[in-house]
């Protein structure tokens, strides 16, 4: 007997990951046939705002861009701009700024350890790791004065320099991370049923990766060894050593596993980072923001995010506002053409599951 | 794949947390201690800010809004403040804390506070430092110039070297290049402040503005729009408009006066003025006005009647237009040309000057009445006042007015080697500085304390790179004669300051026996200037209301003698250019109300 | 690296001449293309200069020149050097060229740019609405679509901020200071 399709709506609250966005499901039984990503439930018209504020007015909107890891964004406005004006970054900065992206990278992780688990209704997880996250954001509200949006990063350098004594308060993070990994791997990926959930599931075609424009970890998971902090290095990443992990399953558990890896790699990234912290000028002032005019010009500028290459397209025309600021979220890849991909012929259990193993974030999908 | 022994039991060890001491805090028994630079709900020091609106500019959530903390506030408050200050919708904040970022004075902060709950969503409108007062002990992200976004530092002016200037009369200050204006003028906050304390209530954001942008022809008209002698006030303005630049209350207020001279002077001609400033000049109404005196007050006035299509004469003694800034500045502040061009300008228009016409002399006070529908007077302050000491009249001590006047209408001074200057306002700066460039040793005998002295402290800066001697808490005694009626020295005293019961300002008094005599040459007084109104008709003299050597009038310069009008030094208290430009500027309505009787 | 980009911009120039290709200021080379180029090229540079990737499309409104500018962003991992796309088209009635036969992600960018500058790409008819929903106004993304305005007629101002004042016009009506109309352009807003 033919099995009847029926359509099922998934979001648009938070389905299963961070943000409101919904995907229509056509079913048969459990199997779904079709899959469409609907977006613009978080539309919040920052592109267009920022073409109607002064390039300073434009900073504290692009943390909003991503909740989990605002940092990139951040990052990339203020380098697209520094580009156009050739403006010089104290040294001190820079290591600043990698020691805060790599920082939100692990946040970011610590984050997906417990969307990836949660989807499989492994409840613990999200609670521990949600948990160990805080104390990366009680670094943030420290260095920042914020706790999720940090408003840190901008044109010319960083807005304060680090605070006395918090080189070692990092480093007791880090070691406290470090030994958490061993109960993560306990009760996560050491976990037959999380195995079980992984492996075979959201199988990317590897002759597509490349093609297709997918990036970070979705992409390491096919075996291409592509990160944007060694092909294209920006601050100081080409001073620190470090691995880019690969797994060659093309799986949701090949995906888990680079970024299990990766959350290593930073932590010996931070510390690389504090212990050759240059002294010096944290800040390269930028001109009165009330009459800030930038160089005519285009940039695209682009970071290793949590969730591969975020990218920022910046035009200015040489007036005091941004001509066009266009944001390239990982996502808008990842949650649209290739989740409605993998989605056919997947199992309705397992789309939550699929969605955290890309790194959907509707925000930076719709911005 | 299949389960395995080890994937079925490495979840169980999540049992050892167990037990373990949970991570989180007791809320609300315990609160949340937030870190140094929390980025909590704002306050702001209601007494330290001057309303700027700075805040409120930058806000990218237009979550800002200056308002009155108490109705009428913003008609009561003191110049250098709007009276409005920051209210904040803490519904629309992001705590992004640009504008404390951008505060000049430091006053708006973000405190530690965090936790704000309440049922009214209209109470989420709340100004800081008013709605929490005890914020003022919760302070965490604070403003601090080293991290600000504003530029507290000046714009170098470039100026000759002190060794270099005394050799000649070249003008002192070299000018802002472009690269430099433009730079000084987008420190600029924009807020306006400073036009208020203005005695023109010149245009000073906008023209500055302009510059910034490169549009130094806009800056030009927007500052002949109230004031013809822009360029004189960007050369010698006393600026009080600096003095309340926000930025000021933590660096170095913007340098309005280099930036007007800096925009004033790209009209290189007195043609160029004109075909800048390119003004409407009305069709002749039939209106005529005389004038007395070609100073300040009286070139402004007969400039904007001239362009209202009044006909004017100016009636000037001298053979030279300008008064005091003609005769009484140094060419190194203010050369001849710069206000040759001005003058120029203004004849050019149609301002009528009669030269070497002394009213009272070649012409009568009275025949000029007659001919006028309205008289202005302005003929300044030009009779100086004497020290009132022993020996002053001996044959080389002599007044710092007629040495300066002497001096600038090329006239050959001998004043020796040894100069003492007596007094410490402009006057007794300028007569020490160009008795430098005249080869003398120069000391300033002041009774006060050098911050006392009403003089420009860039003027007393200057005078000392010079070279000058500033001798303060000095009390002149007497002239000292050489016998054959020179003036060999001056005997003075050392004080002590001594707080004034009555509350005034501090006083000198004499320390006794402490006397020395200083020899010299020649000795300049420089203690005030006296008007000579000895042209005005007895009878009209005594319906003319003076006080205190000071014609009144009313708002509008008018006397009690309607058809007559006046300003400048003879009006206000202030004896600078730009308050009689004020003058001249609300006389012109004052006479069109009066002419047609409105 | 230099040397890469300066052999790159040699080749491109001789195996693309319908293209003016130039080295850029802040990194990467740089294809202007016309309309009819547009896929050839692109589909040139995917099979012989090894951009496979594509990194992202943007749309800039040049209202001023009444031209729309897409500019695709291409990536080669093995020469690791960016490339842009430029192709300029007419605001008004113009249209794009749809490439999504060479990288099915670039749907997800045309619709996005039909729907926000009301510009159709040939070969991608009647897109699937992304963001907007029943949206028949002026295509918001336009230089000329005014947000103010706006959310002016779509929402209300909450009460209570009617009080606000101008610090200019306060300080002006105090010292009776008339600001005249060459002034009022430079006036802070």
């Amino acid at each position: 007997m033919r099995e009847k399709e029926t359509t099922l709506y998934l979001g648009p609250q938070h389905p299963g990951i961070t943000g409101n966005m919904m995907v229509k499901l056509k079913v048969t039984g459990d199997t779904i046939v079709r899959a469409e990503t609907h977006v613009g439930y978080l539309h919040r018209g920052f592109e267009k705002l920022m073409e109607v504020r002064n390039w300073m007015q434009v900073f504290p909107i692009v943390c909003r861009i991503c909740v989990p890891e605002p940092d990139p964004n951040e990052e990339n406005l203020a380098r697209a701009i520094e580009t156009l004006e050739g403006r010089e970054v104290p040294e001190r900065a820079q290591y600043i700024r990698v020691m805060v992206l790599e920082l939100a990278r692990l946040a970011s992780y610590l984050l997906w350890f417990g969307g990836q688990s949660g989807s499989a209704g492994l409840y613990t997880m999200p609670q521990w790791s949600v948990g160990d996250r805080d104390y990366i954001l009680d670094l943030f509200e420290e260095l920042t004065g914020g706790r999720v949006y940090h408003m840190y990063i901008w044109a010319g350098g960083v807005r304060r320099d680090l605070p006395e004594g918090f080189a070692d308060r990092v480093l007791r993070v880090m070691d406290y991370l470090e030994k958490r990994l061993k109960h993560y791997d306990n009760l996560m990926l050491d976990n037959s049923i999380f195995q079980k959930r992984a492996q075979g599931v959201g199988v990317i075609d590897r002759e597509k990766a490349l093609d297709w424009g997918i990036v970070g970890p979705p992409l390491r998971g096919c075996g291409f060894k592509h990160d944007v902090r060694i092909d294209d290095p920006y601050l100081v990443y080409d001073k620190l050593k470090f691995e880019v992990p690969t797994e060659t399953g093309c799986d949701v558990w090949a995906r888990a596993l680079v970024r299990r890896r990766e959350f290593e790699q930073s932590i010996s990234i931070i510390r690389q980072v504090m212990e050759k912290m240059p002294g010096g000028d944290f800040y390269n002032k930028v001109p009165n923001p009330l009459h800030w005019k930038v160089p005519a010009g285009d940039v695209y500028v682009k970071t290793e995010s949590a969730r591969g290459e975020f990218g920022y397209y910046v035009v200015s025309d040489g007036s005091d506002k941004p001509r066009r600021v266009h944001v390239r979220g990982p996502a808008y890849v990842h949650g649209i053409t290739l989740l409605e991909h993998l989605l056919q012929g997947a199992n309705l259990a397992d789309v939550s599951f699929i969605m955290n193993s890309l790194g959907t974030c509707p925000p930076e999908m719709e911005r | 794949m299949e389960f395995s022994i080890k994937g079925m039991l490495n979840p169980l060890l999540a049992l050892q947390q167990a037990g373990k001491r949970p991570h989180t805090i007791q809320f609300p028994f315990e609160e949340k201690k937030v870190a140094e630079r929390y980025r909590g709900l704002h306050f702001n020091d209601i007494e330290a800010c001057i309303g700027c609106g700075t805040c409120s500019t930058i806000c990218q959530n237009e979550a800002i809004d200056m308002v009155e903390i108490h109705p009428g506030d913003s008609e009561s408050a003191k110049p250098g403040d709007s009276g409005l200050r920051p209210r904040v919708d803490n519904g629309r904040c992001c705590w992004c804390a640009l504008c404390v970022e951008v505060c000049p004075t430091g006053s708006l902060s973000l405190t530690s506070h965090y936790n704000y709950v309440s049922e009214d969503p209209d109470s989420f409108l709340w100004t800081p430092g008013v709605s929490n007062p005890e914020g003022r002990k919760e302070l965490s992200f604070v403003s601090d110039t080293s991290h600000s976004l504003l530029d507290y530092a000046r714009v170098p002016m470039r100026e000759l070297e002190g060794k270099e200037r005394i050799k000649s009369f070249a003008e002192v200050v070299l000018g802002y290049a472009d690269e430099e204006a433009q730079k000084e003028a987008a420190r600029c906050i924009g807020c306006s402040i400073c036009t208020e304390v203005c005695p023109v209530h010149m245009h000073i954001p906008e023209y500055i503005s302009a510059i910034e942008h490169g549009n130094n022809e806009d800056a030009i008209r927007i500052i002949y729009d109230n004031n013809p002698i822009g360029e004189t006030c960007g050369k010698v303005c006393t600026r009080r408009c600096e003095e309340v630049c926000p930025l000021g209350a933590r660096g170095e207020a913007i340098a309005i006066r280099w930036l007007k001279r800096y925009a004033t002077e790209k009209a290189e001609n007195a043609d160029m003025i004109r075909e800048i400033v390119n003004p409407e000049i009305k069709p002749p109404n039939g209106k005529k006005v005389g004038i007395i005196g070609a100073g300040p007050s009286g070139l402004t006035v007969a400039y904007y009647l001239a362009l209202r299509g009044f006909d004017v004469t100016i009636y000037e003694a001298k053979a030279k237009a300008g008064g005091m800034i003609m005769y009484g500045i140094p060419k190194y502040r203010l050369p001849l040309d710069s206000l040759d061009k001005q003058v120029e300008y203004m004849q050019s228009i149609g301002v009528k000057i009669h030269f070497n016409t002394k009213v009272g002399e070649q012409i009568s006070f009275s025949e000029i009445e007659k001919n006028h529908d309205a008289v202005f007077i302005g003929i300044g302050y030009e009779v100086p006042y004497t020290i009132g000491i022993d020996g002053e009249n001996l044959e080389n001590s002599i007044q710092a007015v007629n040495f300066l006047r002497d001096i600038n209408a090329d006239k050959h001074v001998d004043i020796g080697s040894r100069v003492a200057v007596i007094g410490g306002g402009n006057v007794a700066i300028d007569a020490a500085r160009v008795s430098r460039r005249l080869g003398a040793e120069v000391t300033i005998l002041y009774r006060r304390r050098e911050e006392d002295m009403p003089a420009d402290w860039e003027e007393i800066e200057g005078a000392k790179q010079e070279g000058v001697i500033i001798k303060t808490q000095a009390i002149p005694l007497n002239v000292v004669d050489d016998g054959s009626g020179r003036v060999k020295g001056i005997r003075y005293g050392n004080a002590r300051m001594v707080t004034d019961e009555k509350g005034g300002r501090p006083r000198p008094e004499l320390i006794e026996g402490d006397e020395h005599v200083l020899e010299l040459d020649t000795i300049i007084g420089a203690i005030g200037q006296e008007a000579d109104y000895s042209f005005i008709p007895e009878d009209l003299k005594e319906k003319i209301g003076f006080k205190s050597g000071r014609i009144l009038t009313n708002e509008w310069q008018q006397t009690s003698v309607p058809h007559i009008f006046a300003g400048g030094d003879i009006v206000n208290r202030t004896a600078d250019a730009i308050s009689a430009v004020a003058d001249g500027y609300k006389a012109v309505k004052g006479i069109e109300q009066f002419v047609f009787g409105k | 690296m230099s040397d890469n980009i300066q052999n790159l911009q040699k080749s491109l120039s001789e195996r693309l001449p319908q293209c003016s290709v130039k080295i850029r200021k802040h990194g990467g080379v740089e294809l202007n293309s016309s309309k009819e180029n547009l896929v050839g090229v692109l589909a040139h540079l995917r099979e012989h200069f090894g951009y496979r990737h594509l990194s992202h499309i943007s749309c800039v409104d040049w209202l001023e020149q009444n031209q729309f500018e897409l500019v695709y962003i291409l990536w080669n991992y093995e020469s690791r050097i960016q490339l842009f796309v430029k192709v300029r088209l007419a605001r008004e009635n113009g249209s794009g060229i749809s490439i999504r036969h060479l990288w099915p992600q670039a749907d997800t960018y045309e619709r996005e740019i039909a729907e926000m500058y009301g510009l159709p790409f040939d070969g991608n008819e009647n897109p699937r609405e992304l963001i907007l929903e029943d949206w028949d106004a002026m295509p918001p993304m336009r230089r000329d679509f005014d947000t103010r305005a706006y959310s002016k007629e779509a929402f209300y101002d909450r009460p209570g901020r009617e009080d606000a004042k101008d610090v200019r016009s306060v300080i002006s009506g105090r010292s009776g200071e008339e600001i005249p109309e060459i002034a009022i352009p430079y006036t802070r807003k």
